[in-house]
């Protein structure tokens, strides 16, 4: 492993959050067997600095590069990192539902390696509750499960990897933390490097720099021996619509968000009228049929939905791209609009059910791009995202149209 | 000054706006009997060709606002932004809601969910309307303005595009009036009326806009001492 791979650079980087420049003219370069600790009061701009490593803030100026290639700029390009990062988020970026190992395993899937995680888990006190959803555990625990995912990309890696940790100490107890300071040791020694943002004297024991965002002062850290990969194989990448077909099918996702409006909506059809009542209405019986599966789409993405949790949907953007529900809304769909069929045309026509179904697949997919479009807001469940919908209904009426003459 | 210019523009669109209802209720002669469903709703049509022009000038503003503030972070590109948003929004509902009148009557329906000129044309309401409630809705920043100008870009491409949809798709909204070449001669009496409207609705909405403009300066103006204050206590 050659110890002087460049593997982070910022290169005279101005970001704002708010109105506010919170950081300015800033440049760092983290090179393999590195550990930078990003040391200041509250706001000066550390967790900023981290976040914008991730590719998950806009730059105003300058650039930063991983691998010694650019992956964000000021005029707004964002490339995937050549190599995947390790990160760690202040809100840690879990999902609920899903297991201690179910993270993680994605995490190493991200890495397209795989390893047996039982021996790391035992040194943070977590084997035993790897099979147990995160959102049964206590926040310290959470706290561990988001360190690990930060440190594993390095902790399976032969190469030099890049670890980003914000605040990785809080709410992790002291057994914890001493267990951190001895892999951030390690796994330095082991070439990989670390930028992390932190108050703990321990941690901060463990850098060889210390920046407080204005200059950087080299130290001695503490010593320990190199980080030994356990064993590991390669592994294939689970792409964004299986990662969100696993989240809908374990989760229901779908079917309670998407499903139950669609099977409503047929209750309420039913409710106005009686199916024969439609005989010399066509038009109006095919617009009942393709209704609920039309409804189920318009709830959105269930996977987008369920991602928003502790910023889940950010530390998917940062190490992949969006997962995506993709093939149980077209199975919801078609369900919903076999269902419709039976009522109220009393046969089945194959294809109603197909526009029944792409109807729910691709408003679903439209209002999830809807939904991850205003995601940089501050408050993106606050924006009035959904009054732009409306104009589904013209494509949806001009299908109704279309299939009327399949009655 | 500028308050002054404000106050004129905003009080001479208002009497051309007034006086264009007058004129197109009281003075203008009505179509033939069996040009129309309903002859006598055709008159709103003085008010709702004009306040359509006045909310494409408006979309115009927003997405000139919208570049400005994306590509060069010109704080004038964002309050051009905002004041277009606005402007768009009144305008957008003034035509919408008369089209709908309109429609009640000509047509028997408000609105027709399969005719794209009423669609696109309420999608770009809609997104004024969404451009307006979302600022507010949101604290200021990089990132607020730059989602929001970037739907005021994408929003733009849906104005020629509703323009040109009654030329290709007539289902009931009938077809273009201001520029429409030899298909869209009017009498010289209404034309005269509604050149009015257009160039009063026109004065009204640059009155508009430079009021809103202004609104949001003094705003940012607050927020700025009130963070000199925040910094100083």
């Amino acid at each position: 492993m050659n110890m002087s791979d460049v593997l982070l650079t910022f290169e005279s980087v101005e970001i704002r959050r708010g109105m506010s420049i919170v950081v300015s003219d800033f440049s760092l370069t983290v090179s393999s067997g590195e550990v930078v600790a990003l040391h200041g009061e509250n706001g000066c701009g550390k967790s900023t600095i981290i976040e914008a490593a991730a590719r998950l803030l806009s730059i105003e100026k300058g650039q930063i590069s991983q691998h010694g290639k650019m992956v964000i700029d000021s005029d707004g390009r964002r490339v995937m990192p050549t190599a995947p990062f390790g990160l760690t988020l202040q809100q840690n970026g879990l999902v609920g539902s899903d297991t201690i190992s179910e993270h993680l395993k994605n995490m190493m899937s991200i890495c397209k390696m795989k390893t047996n995680l039982a021996p790391i888990l035992s040194q943070y006190s977590l084997d035993h509750r790897s099979n147990d959803l995160i959102a049964h555990l206590s926040g310290g625990q959470q706290r561990k499960v988001s360190v690990i995912a930060g440190l594993l990309p390095a902790m399976i890696s032969k190469s030099p990897r890049l670890i980003l940790l914000d605040e990785p100490d809080a709410g992790l107890d002291d057994n914890s933390i001493q267990t951190l300071c001895q892999h951030i040791t390690s796994l330095r020694l082991a070439g990989h490097a670390f930028l992390i943002a932190t108050h703990d004297e321990r941690i901060l024991k463990c850098a060889t720099r210390i920046n407080d965002l204005k200059q950087d002062i080299e130290q001695n850290p503490t010593d320990g021996e190199a980080w030994k990969i356990p064993e590991v194989e390669v592994a294939t990448a689970n792409n964004f619509i299986k990662v969100g077909f696993g989240y809908n099918f374990k989760t229901k996702a779908g079917f309670a968000n998407n499903g139950i409006a669609g099977l409503l909506t047929l209750g309420i059809l039913l409710s106005l009228v009686e199916p024969f009542e439609l005989n010399n209405l066509p038009g109006l019986k095919m617009g009942f049929v393709l209704l609920p599966a039309f409804v189920a789409g318009l709830c959105g993405d269930p996977v987008v939905n369920l991602l928003r949790e502790n910023r889940a949907l950010d530390w998917w953007q940062a190490n992949t791209s969006t997962p995506r529900a993709v093939i149980l809304p077209m199975v919801g769909g078609a369900i919903l609009t076999t269902i419709s069929s039976y009522i109220f045309l009393e046969n089945l026509q194959i294809i109603v059910v197909i526009a029944g179904s792409l109807s729910t697949l691709l408003c679903s997919l439209i209002i999830g791009f809807l939904q991850l479009s205003t995601n940089k807001l501050s408050r993106p469940q606050a924006v009035f995202i959904r009054l732009l919908t409306p104009i589904l209904i013209l494509p949806w009426s001009i299908i109704v149209n279309e299939l009327t003459a399949y009655i | 000054m500028g308050e002054r210019i404000r106050i004129s523009f905003l009080g001479l669109g208002f009497v051309g706006i007034m006086s264009t209802l007058y004129l197109g209720l009281m003075w203008a002669p009505s179509v033939a009997i069996d040009a129309f469903e309903s002859p006598a709703a055709q008159k709103i049509f003085y008010w709702h060709v004009p306040s359509a022009w006045a909310a494409f000038i408006a979309f115009a503003v927003l997405f000139v606002g919208s570049a400005l503030w994306f590509f060069k972070r010109s704080p004038t590109g964002w309050r051009l932004h905002v004041a277009g948003a606005e402007a768009g929004l009144a305008t957008g509902l003034m035509t919408v809601w008369s089209g709908t009148i309109w429609g009640s009557a000509e047509w028997g329906t408000p609105w027709d969910w399969s005719d794209v000129r009423l669609n696109t044309f309420g999608l770009l309401t809609l997104l004024a309307l969404f451009l307006v409630l979302g600022r507010r809705s949101q604290p200021d920043g990089v990132e607020t303005r730059d989602t929001f100008s970037t739907f005021g870009l994408f929003g733009f491409v849906l104005v020629p595009f509703t323009y040109i949809a009654t030329r290709f798709w007539v289902i009931r909204h009938p077809g273009p009036v201001v520029a429409a070449g030899r298909d869209g001669s009017l009498q010289s009496d209404m034309a005269l009326v509604l050149l009015i409207g257009a160039i009063s609705f026109t004065v009204f909405i640059i009155g508009h806009i430079l009021t809103s403009m202004h609104i949001t300066k003094l705003e940012q103006r607050v927020e700025m001492l009130q963070s000199e204050i925040d910094r100083s206590v």
